[in-house]
């Protein structure tokens, strides 16, 4: 680079200039920053950061969430078939020694139980895979 | 000792060791570019921004990259932004900025001639000379090639001789 600056004209001329520039700027160390400063800026980036862990959470989390769902949700047609015609068929039996009124209020309350069951059932499963997940990935041992 | 590479992705996921670590390597550094190229106002604000785009954004971080290069990057984004802001004020030094400094009148003069320069020539200038980056790191920082670095440099010392020679 000094070759350089020794044979061109134009770097020649802008050299004293970059160099007294260095020296003041060298001569001036800056304002100091407040000791408050990291701190706070720690303070206001928390909330980013515990975002940041939620979101890392969810990308190494949700193939293992994804997997158990389809994995639930396959036997679900067979069990939808089975709860109509059993629902059905106790139906039939109550309507034979009941009252029909009082029969289908009792079968009613039975199919509102069975959607609530399986609601429930097919609510915990992404939960319970997600929190699986996480701690096979604390145990060291990657799902999948 | 994790590189700053290394530290920005922990970041990414959530550790706030690795930040505290990131701030405490980059405090001085950041803070006086931001200082130099404000003159002195609106500094912590601004240093306080840079860190929090840089935590939302390190999820996205190319380890690949320098993260010196990405987080200047954000500074000087934010210095740009910062001198768009209505009402437009003439840049002036504020002498009243509080400093560690021994020579007073080195310092004054140093951030009034960087004052007196186009915002543009000003951020070439300081993350050249002050900060010692490469023509190249400084392009990928500006987002310009490195032929508009090299003619921004030499306008701003053009402009410096004639600012150094009247002081």
């Amino acid at each position: 680079m000094l070759a350089h600056v020794r044979t061109c004209p134009r770097c020649r001329v802008e050299e004293p200039v970059v160099r007294a520039l260095a020296a003041q700027l060298a001569a001036d160390p800056g304002p100091t920053p407040p000791p408050s400063l990291a701190p706070r800026v720690l303070a206001a980036a928390a909330p980013l950061l515990a975002r940041n862990a939620r979101h890392a959470a969810w990308r190494t989390t949700w193939p293992a969430v994804a997997r158990a769902l389809a994995a639930a949700l396959l036997p679900l047609p067979a069990i939808l078939v089975f709860d109509v015609a059993l629902v059905r068929a106790i139906y039939a039996l109550l309507g034979a020694v009941l009252p029909h009124g009082l029969s289908l209020y009792l079968v009613v309350n039975h199919a509102a139980l069975l959607v609530l069951l399986l609601t429930l059932t097919y609510g915990a499963v992404p939960v319970l895979a997600a929190r699986q997940a996480r701690l096979l990935l604390q145990d060291g041992h990657p799902h999948g | 000792m994790a590189r700053d590479e290394e530290l920005i992705c922990r970041v990414g996921v959530g550790d706030q060791d690795a930040l505290a670590e990131l701030c405490r390597r980059y405090e001085r550094p950041l803070f006086h570019f931001l200082a130099r190229h404000t003159g002195g106002r609106d500094v912590e604000d601004l240093y306080q921004e840079t860190w929090l785009r840089a935590v939302r954004a390190a999820p996205r971080f190319d380890p690949s990259r320098r993260f010196s290069t990405w987080v200047f990057q954000i500074a000087v984004n934010l210095c740009r932004d910062w001198h768009r802001r209505p009402p437009p004020e003439p840049v002036e030094a504020d002498p009243n900025l509080p400093s560690t400094t021994d020579a007073p009148e080195a310092r004054i003069d140093a951030r009034r001639i960087l004052a007196a320069l186009p915002e543009a020539q000003r951020t070439v200038l300081l993350l050249r000379h002050y900060h010692g980056l490469s023509e190249e790191e400084t392009a990928e920082i500006l987002g310009c090639p490195r032929g508009t670095v090299k003619s921004r440099l030499h306008a701003a010392r053009e402009r410096l001789g004639q600012l150094m020679g009247s002081a």
